[in-house]
This record gives C-alpha cells, structure tokens and sequence, in this order.
C-alpha cells in the first residue's frame, strides 16, 4: 500500500486520474531521441504491447507522450524500459498541467473574440441603412425590425463576451478599489439597457437613440487588445516551461570504485560525479571532468546550434548533451541549478507584472472618480437642457474617459521589452528595473565569473635553454586532467596518459609517477623547482626539466564589444575586483576600463558603490552573485550573471543566462526606447481623453465615435508596445 | 491533444482503402460537361455575332441557350468538379474512406439527372426566369435531394476521420455546401402550377433582392468558397510545399463568412430597389476586398522561394494564375459595386467581361489544374499522359481569356458611353441599335476567345482519355501508422 | 422591401448558428494551434494496396 502511495506521489507531478486514484491515469511524457516522423508510430506501437497500456499518442512536434495506462498492471519502470529498448528516453511533463490552463484561457478569450467581432460585423451590417438612409427613406417598421436583429446578436455579446469586464468590475468594486474595469463594465452596461428601452419603447426615458453598433464594437476592439497581451503573456510562460521540463529523469552516479547507479536528479550531492551520455540532459548544474562534446543550451539562450564543451566547461542542468560521453562534476543541484532559478525569478517576473503597475492603477483609481463624477454631472445637466440626450451624452463620456489605454501603456511596452531582452539572454525579475536602468550612468562590473569566463586559460608557457617546452606542455596536460585543481583544468586535454602513483597536495599541486617511474609536479612553481621563475603562475617538472606556465583569466568574447557600447552611450565603465591587482590590471588593460579596484573586500565593495551613489551617480552592477551579494544589493539596478550559485536567494533585478555581456548595453538602450514607447503611449491616452471629453460633454460625440475611439486608443498602446519586441 | 491521431490498441484497420470510384466518376464527368457547356457558351457567342445562328428553331435560340451554358459550365462543369475534388481532399485530409459510399454513388447518378435534366428543358423553354435558378420545380427537388445526399457523405466524412484537426479547406467546401443548400431552398420557394411551370414565392422587387441575395450568395459560396477549398489543397500538394500562412488561411475563411451576406444588393443598383440597400450593398462589397485578397496572396505566397517551379511545372501555372484572375476579379467586382462606377457598367458588357474574367480565369483555370493533378492519380499514375499538351491547355486558355475579358471590357465602356450619351438639348446621341451595331467587332473577338478556350478545354479531354487508357483504377490504402510532421 | 422581415430574422438565427459552430470548433481543439497542419497533407503519397 505504501509503494502504491509512493508510485501515486512520484506520478503525480504529470499525471492525472479522470475516474479516481484506483481508474486509469492519464500521464504526459517528454520524449527524446525522436528523429524522424515515422518515430511517433513506433513509440506507440512499443507501448502498446505492455500491459496495462490502453492508449499511447505521441505528437511529434512537441515530442509529447499521452499515455493512458493503469499503474497497477504496469509499472513506470517498465514503461520507461519498453521506450528504451526502442532507443528513446522520456522525462515527466510536469508543466502540462499549467499549459492545460492556459490552453483552457486561450480558448476562452479567443471565443469571447470571436463572439465580439463577429456580432459586430453583422451589426454594423444592420446598422448601416439607418445611417445610409435619407430622411423618411426607411419605413418606421422597417427601421424597428432592423434594431430588433441588432438587438438580438448583441444579447451574446453582453453573455458571453463582455463577461470579464463585469466580473472585474465587480471584484474591485468589492475591494473598494476603482480600477479601469468600473467605468468600462458600467458604460456597457448603461449603454445596452438605454438602447433595449429605445427599442422596445421608443417613447420613454431613454430616449429614442439606439448604440448597438458602438457597444459590440466596443467589447470587440478591448477584447483584441487584451489577446495580444494574452498572446505575449504565453509566449513568456512557454519559454519558460521549456526550461522547467528539462531535466531527465535518471542520472548515472559514478562512485569512485569505477561502479556507477542510476539516481533520480534530486538524489545528486554537489561533488558527486555523474556520468551523461550523449542524447541525455544534464541532471545537475556542473563542471566537466571528462569527455568532449557538444551541447545544447537552447533553454538557456535560445540557440540551438550546439556549444562546444571540454574538460573544465561548466554545463547548466536541463541542457542536452549532444555527442560523446561526458564526466561531469556536480556542482549545483536541484532547486540551486540555474534552471530552476530561473523558474522561480520568471514566476515572480510574471506575478511581479500586475503590482509594478501600481503606480498607474492608482492615478486610474482617481482618473475613474472623477470621471464617473463627470458622467453623472453631464447626465444630470443635459437632462435639464434636453432629457432624450442625457443618456447618450452620459455613455459618451463614461466610454470616452475609460483608463483602458491609461492602465495598458506600462504593462503592454515592459511586457514586450521583456520579452526581447529574454531573447538576448537577460531575463528581467522586476519589470519596473526597465525604468530604473534609464537613470543608469555609471556600470560597474565584478571580474571573476562576469567579465572574465571562469576558467583560466594559459597565456604563455616557456622553459629554459635546451628544454623542450612544448612537448613538455604535451606532458603537462595529460597530467593536469587527473587533478581537481582549477589551475590544471586550463591545461588539461582529456587525456589521462599513464601516470601512477597520483597524489595531490593541498595548496601545492599534483604529483605523479610516470612509466619510467620518474617523480614529475606539477603545480606551485616554489614547489616544482628551487629557482622558480617570478613571472610563471605554475610549473610542470621533474628536477631540471622545468616548464613555466604563466595562466590568466580569459575576458569573455564579448566583453570588449561591450564595455566600448557601453561607453559610446556615455556610461561610465569601472571595475570593482577582489584579485590581485596584477591581475585585474591587466584585464582593464585588455578590455580597456579606466577605472579599476583591485583587492576589494566585499565591504570595500559596498563602500566604494555608496561613495558613488552619494556623488550623484546611478550605480549598474553586474556580478556573479557569490561574493556580490550585499554590493549587488546596494546598487540601483543589479544583473547577475547565469551561472551565480547566488542567484536562487539574490535580489538581482535581471539575469544574464546567455553570459553574453552584449546584453548590458543592449538593455540600457532597450530601457531607453521603452521610456519613450511609454511616454508615447500615455500621452496619446492623456491627449485623446482632453480632445474627446468636452466634446462628449458638450454632446458632439456620438456613443459611436467614443466607443470605436476608446478602443482604437487601447489598441494603438497595445500595438506600438509591440514595436519593443522585436 | 488536439493535432495527434490517438492509436488505440483494439484498432486494426489493416486493409482498409480509400473509395475513389465516386471521385473518378465526377472528375470524367467534369471534363465532359466542361466541353459541353463551353461548346454552347460559343455558340451562343457566335449567335450575338449573326442571330441566324438559331436556324428559326426555338430550342436553338439565344434566351433558351444561354441559360444551359450558365448552368452547365457552373453546375455540371463547376460542380463535378467540386464533388470530385471535395470527395477526394475530405477522405485524404481525414485518412478515411468516404461514408456512405453507395450514397455517394446515388449524388454522383442524381446529379447527372439534373444536368441532363438542365439540357433538356432548358432548350425546350422551361425557365424560372431566374438567373442561375432558372430549373423548374421538379429539377429543384431533385437537386435538393443530390444536395442533400451530397451533404451526408461530405460531413460524413468528416465525422470519422482519423485525423483530429480538420484541414481548412474542408472547412471552405463545407460552407460551400451549407451555403448552397440554404440558397437554393430560400430562392426556390414556387408555388407549382403544373409540371413544368411555376411561380415565384416572392414578387417584383421582392423577388429581386432574393434572387440577388441567392445570385451573389451563389457566386460567392459556390464558385468562391469552394473553389478556394480545392486551392488550399492542390496548390501545396501540386507544388510541394505547405500553404504559406495556415493562420492566414483560417483568418481568411471566417474573415469571408463575416462579409459575405450582405453584398448581393449591388446587382440592383439603380432599380426599383431602394437607395439605402443599394449602399448598403456597395460599402459591404468593398469591405469584401480584404479577406479576398488575403486567401489570394496565401496561395501564391505559397510558391515563394520556388518560383522556379512555375517554369517548367504547367499545372502549376494553371493554379498560380487562376488566382491572379481571382485577385482581379475580386478587385473589379467591389469597383463595380461603387454606385458611379455601376451607372457607367449596368446592363452593359463590361459585367459580363467580369463574369468571364472569375469564370474562365479562376474557376476554370483552377478546376484544370486541380483536375490535372488528381485524375492521374485516379488511375494509378502521378502525371498526365502528356505534359506538353498540358502547356498548349495553358497557352491557348490564357490568350483565349485575354482576348474575351479586353473584348468585353472595350465594348461594356463604349457601350455605357453611348448609352448615356445625351445631346445638349437632352435627347440622346446614339440609338441603341448603334450601340449594338459598334459592340459587333468585340462580340467577333470575344468568339475568338472563347474558340481559343474551348480548343484548350478538347485538348484536356484528349489528354484526359489517354491517362485514362494508360493508366487503371488503383485500389488506394489508407495508412495505418499517421505519418506525423 | 417586405422581403427583408424574412431575409432579417432569417440572418439573424443564419449568424447564431455560424457562432455556434465556431464554438464548437474552439471546444473541439480546432483551432489551438497549427503547427504542422499545413506540411502534414504533405507527407502521405498515394500508395496502391
């Protein structure tokens, strides 16, 4: 019964049971391995031989796996065995069930769209002849039979398509909130019931003016405008579901007798080894220890063309090892790994977007106020000067105010300069940092992990009269791949060469025997040889044969690239660093930054950034998050980079998964143009509302004209936001 | 779930074929009737040139004729060519055989009748007097019926096909379908006298704005939507590429369900219809312009980045330039529409240079390729006996289109110019017989034209009879295993 | 135009039940997506039994 519960739990992230725990369960896999289109049916096939399978459906475009299947016939273990020996793997599909939900939201919307503008077509249709028509040219009845058909194809309009508009209102007139759906649902509203008492009684109070054509419309064109945003919003979500899936569901554990397990991902301990065969993903984040290949990071920065991987290169759990067997050391796992850091900061991204308009919903709040003010005044002051235009005069107004283009101008433009900078690889946790990054002056950047790759490279290597330093080199590296010390993992090839007798010796080196049985070090310089040469990082020999090696940091390949964007946009580019100052010189030296700070602690750091900030500067700080925390935090705008360790508990505003620091001024400009988009956007919505309001209240403006030209506005918000997208 | 084909384990349906009998049967038929209706769309032209053509007997005069070519080149020759082409896309797009198939069979017989039927009353005087409805009462239950039948089988079909999502061009001949029985019901309703005659249900003006709400529904659901079904099909089977924006053609389907209704009163402009329906007419034609065009670039669009292909591929050239006839017709009709334009072009030859620019250029040009495509492999084979004859098809086609739409449209202005002519003290500058008198050189050009297309259409069914003799009926299996993309 | 009492109410019921059958075609999965739909008639050539 246990085991049974235990099955029950592990299957319920991406299964579900339609006729109760004890029926038959419906569960979505991701496949790998599928080539070709004739994979689809021989999977199928392959599972429905099992027992206990009832259906299988996969879709070949997703690589998505429906199984219909009764756990208590078959076991998991076994499906995923049938699927193997076919020569696929499968992960759970965990996000289904969300893209169910917004499968289920889509539908909605688009039927609540259609609803919408179809009925407005044959609306306006049937509206047409009124306005066609010559004075006394339409008979009475004739005109009466024409509104009654309006009349009924708006009727599913108001129940079907306006319905958010109404339920919106009303939770936020139960949060005693006034947000922009009040006036929207109450201009609805108010305009349907005086045009159902005009048709039906042409004589009464309200008057003898029907606005079927503008209400349908109305809804129509705010319904489109909120499909957009919809579109955007699932864009977003499945970028980021691809990331979620990722991971495999078993990774090999290699123990150091040579024996290896298969363990599911989150069994893995930060040390460990794993080994990852090609066609696998990488269960953890790490380092490889062994093995070369090619990897696919497309969840990381969008590329699918492969990234080249050797000995030393860190890999990202959720990426998929291409070719070639791979040994790598975990180094973060579970909810540290990048992947899942990114999960979360999406996440909060996402639910961050409805707060960070604050700001506008509260000058929406006032604006309605004030505008249902002026739409009860104007009723009431027309209904003096001539009752039968009170209410048309009324709508006007009500429709013409509408926040609607108010409250989409931040969310539409950050939305979609969000989703353009997460192209490029920078993906934004606080929408409103696209404000903040337009104050930027000044950007200051960490060395270690930020502009330089974390692995050293070896920059020169050179031996003494008669030595053969580049056989020795040859030497050296199949050496250096048997040590763990990230000085030899520079120079180490993969190759293992025959060494016995392998020692390392903390804060020394690596020593070894070879087959000649020859004492050779490799490591500190003081250590391999009695005359160390100042200038060599380490040093490989055995007595006088000694090689010098001098090892650096090497800058990203875009750094330089970027620190000159950088400062053509008139930033100020320094360089905060705790290495040694020869070090950090040099690297300012190559990428040409000015200003630099060598040996800083993390509280020199925060000193140095506050010193900044009270001279007036707005302060950029781009970190890998391990030693950056509290600086990062001090800063005005903060990017860490993707492979932070940090990054799971920092405050980082963005984060930089592609590594490419292109990005940084990428953003800024993008910050720039989307403050003018913005700007644009409200003052359209401010400069409409002045031209339009007195003309509603002065009873120029038809319904018509206020309800096509209030959605039309949100539309246009909507719509040159998107020019941010690209 | 929606795009994936679900196996289920109890399913074997080894073995099981498509049935084309009905399909092979409708797309011989459609050359057939092809040739029929163009033979006597020429001779009536001929007829217009030198009326002693009718010999003095009444079942070859003019007012007798023209209605059979109007029905046989749009229902015998049109409509076999969308029952082959429907049955055929609804049963490979679903992977499944056609329901119903002895129904199918009783369409394909009952249809037949009613062409027959067509070629033998019309001639002998039984009209409607209703344009492109001009079948008597008992013709019309008959039609219902095939119409129906058709119906069943198509959706039917549908119904149990193996594919989920339903491929789009089922959704244009399925409106196609709909629409026409809807049509044909409401602008049939007679009150029979007796067997062969019978009176409308509506009357004068009345029955005006019902048959043109039916004549321009026709036009529109029979010779647009359906056809655009065959073309969302074999331009990308016959290229070999994907329809260029399926979002677009889905768009461009719903788009043209919106529009459609209300554009018929633009046949009435200037009658006894009033002046606000007229416009009403008008604005919506023009709004009609859009998704029209829109279906026309998706298709052509398709052929981006292989125009090569049209070189040396003459079928294609068949479906690529039918549309282009079709973004002009569909251009000419809302200008047409437009109140001034119409004062110039009603009643005069210009209308019927349009008809003929829609009819021959995109009608007929699509029909023949689709049929190019498909009655090869109606009978085992993947080309036509004869490519090159194919290429003449298209040469001679396309100058005998020419020469008919310029004839049509030069002698539809000069004749609107004449028409309203006046003189400064009111009385009009020509009589009509002069007008009729200067139309007769076009009328001799657009028999040429119309000589040239029927020459093409015996080249066809020359061709047709010889991929037929070479090749035989093949019995098609439907796959078992869905070939996913 | 007496005609329109019939031609109007007779849209009218015509439009609803387009709607209905857009409706049913967002409910059936129609139309959520359409990767591939357009290569899929691609793929299968006639094969003779």
């Amino acid at each position: 019964m246990h085991a049974a519960d235990a099955d029950a739990q592990a299957l319920a992230p991406f299964t579900t049971w339609p006729d109760g725990p004890a029926g038959v369960a419906l569960s979505q896999l991701q496949v790998a391995g599928m080539h070709c289109a004739a994979c689809s049916g021989l999977i199928e096939a392959a599972l429905l031989k099992l027992p206990g399978v009832e259906a299988a459906s996969v879709n070949a475009a997703s690589a998505r796996l429906a199984l219909r299947w009764r756990p208590s016939l078959v076991a998991l273990a076994d499906v995923l065995a049938a699927l193997q020996a076919a020569g696929y793997r499968a992960s759970p599909d965990v996000a289904a069930p969300a893209r169910e939900l917004r499968r289920q939201e889509r539908r909605q919307a688009l039927w609540r769209l259609f609803v919408a503008g179809f009925l407005m077509m044959q609306v306006m249709m049937l509206a047409t002849p009124a306005y066609v028509a010559a004075a006394g040219e339409l008979a009475p009845d004739l005109d009466r039979l024409l509104r009654w058909g309006s009349w009924v194809l708006t009727l599913p309009v108001m129940a079907f398509a306006a319905g958010p508009f109404f339920s919106g209102a009303w939770r936020q007139l139960r949060a005693r909130r006034l947000g922009m759906e009040v006036p929207v649902a109450l201009g609805i509203a108010v305009t349907f019931v005086a045009s159902t008492g005009a048709l039906f009684d042409p004589g009464g109070a309200l008057g003898h003016e029907v606005y079927f054509d503008s209400l349908t419309m109305f809804v129509a064109l705010l319904l489109l405008a909120r499909w957009f945003e919809l579109g955007a919003r699932h864009r977003a979500a499945d970028a980021l579901e691809a990331v979620a899936s990722s991971l495999p569901m078993t990774a090999e554990r290699l123990s150091d007798d040579g024996s290896s397990e298969r363990v599911p991902p989150e069994a893995l301990r930060a040390g460990e080894r794993i080994r990852v065969a090609a066609g696998e993903a990488f269960a953890a984040d790490g380092c490889v220890l062994s093995g070369q290949g090619f990897v696919n990071e497309a969840l990381l920065t969008g590329e699918s063309a492969p990234v080249a991987k050797a000995v030393g290169d860190a890999v990202v759990a959720g990426s998929i090892n291409v070719d070639g067997s791979l040994v790598v050391a975990v180094q973060r796992v579970g909810a540290d790994t990048t992947a899942q850091g990114i999960v979360r900061l999406m996440q909060q991204a996402q639910s961050q977007r409805s707060s960070s308009s604050g700001l506008v919903d509260r000058v929406a709040a006032g604006f309605t106020a004030g505008v249902l003010l002026l739409a009860l005044g104007a009723g009431i002051a027309w209904w003096w000067i001539d009752p039968s235009r009170a209410v048309a005069v009324a709508v006007a107004v009500l429709i013409v105010t509408c926040p609607c283009a108010l409250t989409l101008a931040a969310p539409a433009a950050w939305l979609a300069a969000s989703g353009a900078l997460a192209r490029r690889g920078l993906l934004l946790t606080d929408l409103s940092a696209l404000e903040r990054l337009c104050a930027t002056d000044t950007v200051v950047f960490d060395k270690t992990g930020t502009l330089s790759e974390e692995r050293l490279q070896l920059c020169r290597h050179w031996a003494a009269e008669g030595v053969d330093g580049d056989a020795l080199l040859t030497v050296a590296r199949s050496l250096a791949t048997l040590s763990r010390h990230p000085a030899a993992q520079a120079l180490a090839d993969g190759r293992a060469g025959t060494w016995t007798d392998v020692r390392e010796v903390p804060g020394r080196g690596v020593q070894a025997r070879d087959v000649t049985g020859k004492l050779w070090r490799l490591g500190a310089p003081a250590w391999v040889s009695e005359r160390p040469d100042p200038a060599a990082r380490l040093a490989f020999g055995y007595g006088d044969r000694v090689l010098w090696l001098d090892l650096a940091e090497a800058p990203r390949a875009d750094a330089a690239k970027a620190v000159t964007a950088l400062r053509a946009q008139g930033q100020r580019v320094r360089l905060l660093s705790g290495d040694q100052p020869a070090a950090v010189a040099r690297m300012a030296a190559v990428l040409d930054i000015a200003h630099w700070q060598a040996g800083a602690t993390p509280e020199s750091k925060l000193t140095a950034v506050r010193e900044w900030q009270a001279a007036g500067e707005h302060v950029l700080m781009v970190g890998d998050g391990i030693n950056d925390a509290p600086v990062l935090a001090a800063a005005d705008v903060r990017i860490a980079m993707g492979q932070g360790a940090m990054l799971a508990r920092s405050a980082a505003d963005a984060l930089l998964v592609s590594n490419r620091l292109m990005a940084v001024p990428q953003a800024l400009a993008l910050a720039q143009k989307t403050r003018r988009v913005l700007r644009q956007n409200l003052a359209w919505a401010a400069l409409y509302n002045l031209a339009c309001v007195p003309l509603a209240l002065t009873g120029l403006l038809p319904p018509l004209a206020a309800g096509v030209g209030m959605a039309a506005s949100s539309l246009f918000v909507v719509l040159n936001a998107q020019r941010l997208a690209r | 779930m929606a795009n994936e084909r679900v196996l289920v384990a109890s399913e074997t349906t080894a073995g099981t074929t498509y049935e084309d009998g009905p399909v092979r049967a409708f797309a011989l038929a459609a050359v057939l009737w092809g040739v029929v209706g163009m033979a006597v769309g020429v001779f009536i032209a001929a007829q217009l040139a030198w009326p002693e053509l009718n010999f003095g007997i009444s079942w070859l005069s003019y007012g007798r004729l023209r209605p059979l070519h109007t029905n046989a080149v749009i229902f015998a020759f049109g409509g076999c060519t969308l029952m082959a082409t429907s049955y055929h896309v609804v049963q490979r797009t679903g992977q499944t055989r056609l329901f119903a198939p002895m129904l199918a069979w009783f369409h394909f017989w009952a249809w037949q009748a009613v062409i027959v039927g067509a070629a033998i009353t019309l001639p002998m005087g039984f009209t409607r007097g209703k344009e492109y409805a001009e079948l008597e009462w008992p013709i019309g239950i008959l039609i219902t019926i095939a119409w129906v039948s058709y119906a069943i089988v198509f959706f039917g079909t549908v119904g149990r096909r193996k594919i989920r999502h339903i491929y789009v061009a089922n959704w244009f001949f399925g409106a196609f379908i709909l629409a026409v029985a809807l049509l044909h019901i409401v602008n049939g309703a007679v009150l029979p006298v007796t067997f062969w005659k019978s009176y409308s249900a509506y009357a004068g003006v009345q029955d005006a704005m019902v048959q043109w709400w039916y004549g321009h529904n026709a036009v529109g659901f029979f010779l647009t939507a359906g056809f655009l079904g065959m073309m969302y099909y074999y331009i990308p089977k016959q290229a070999e590429r994907p329809i260029y924006s399926y979002r677009l053609s889905i768009v461009h389907f719903w788009a043209l369900i919106f529009t459609y209704m209300w554009a018929g009163p633009h046949h009435l402009h200037y009658t006894a219809l009033p002046d606000w329906a007229q416009s009403v007419g008008m604005i919506f034609s023009l709004v009609l312009l859009a998704p029209s065009w829109g279906g026309m670039i998706n298709g052509v669009m398709t052929l981006s980045g292989a125009w090569h292909k049209l070189r040396d591929d003459p079928i294609l050239k068949f479906l690529i330039v039918a549309l282009s006839f079709y973004g002009m017709a569909t251009f000419e009709g809302p200008l047409m529409s437009i109140k001034t334009v119409n004062a110039l072009s009603h009643y005069t030859d210009w209308t019927v240079g349009h008809v003929h620019a829609g009819a021959l250029g995109w009608v007929g040009l699509i029909s023949m390729g689709s049929l190019y495509h498909l009655i090869p492999r109606m009978f085992g084979r993947t080309e036509m006996y004869s490519k090159s004859a194919i290429e003449l098809h298209f040469w001679i086609a396309t100058i005998g289109i020419v020469l008919y739409i310029a004839a049509m449209w030069i002698a539809g202005v000069m004749q609107g110019l004449m028409w309203r002519a006046v003189n400064p003290d009111g009385t009009l500058v020509y009589t009509f017989v002069e007008s009729v008198k200067a139309t007769w050189p076009f009328y001799v050009t657009r028999l040429v034209g119309g000589l040239l297309y029927l020459g093409g259409m015996l080249v066809m069914a020359w061709n047709v009879i010889k991929t037929v003799q070479a090749g035989q009926p093949e019995r098609v299996r439907i796959p078992l295993v869905m070939a996913h993309a | 135009m007496d005609i329109l009492y019939l031609l109007i109410p007779f849209s009218v019921v015509l439009v609803l039940l387009i709607v209905a059958v857009f409706g049913w075609a967002v409910n059936a999965g129609q139309l959520d997506g359409f990767e591939n739909e357009a290569e899929r008639i691609l793929l299968d050539e006639d094969q003779a039994t």
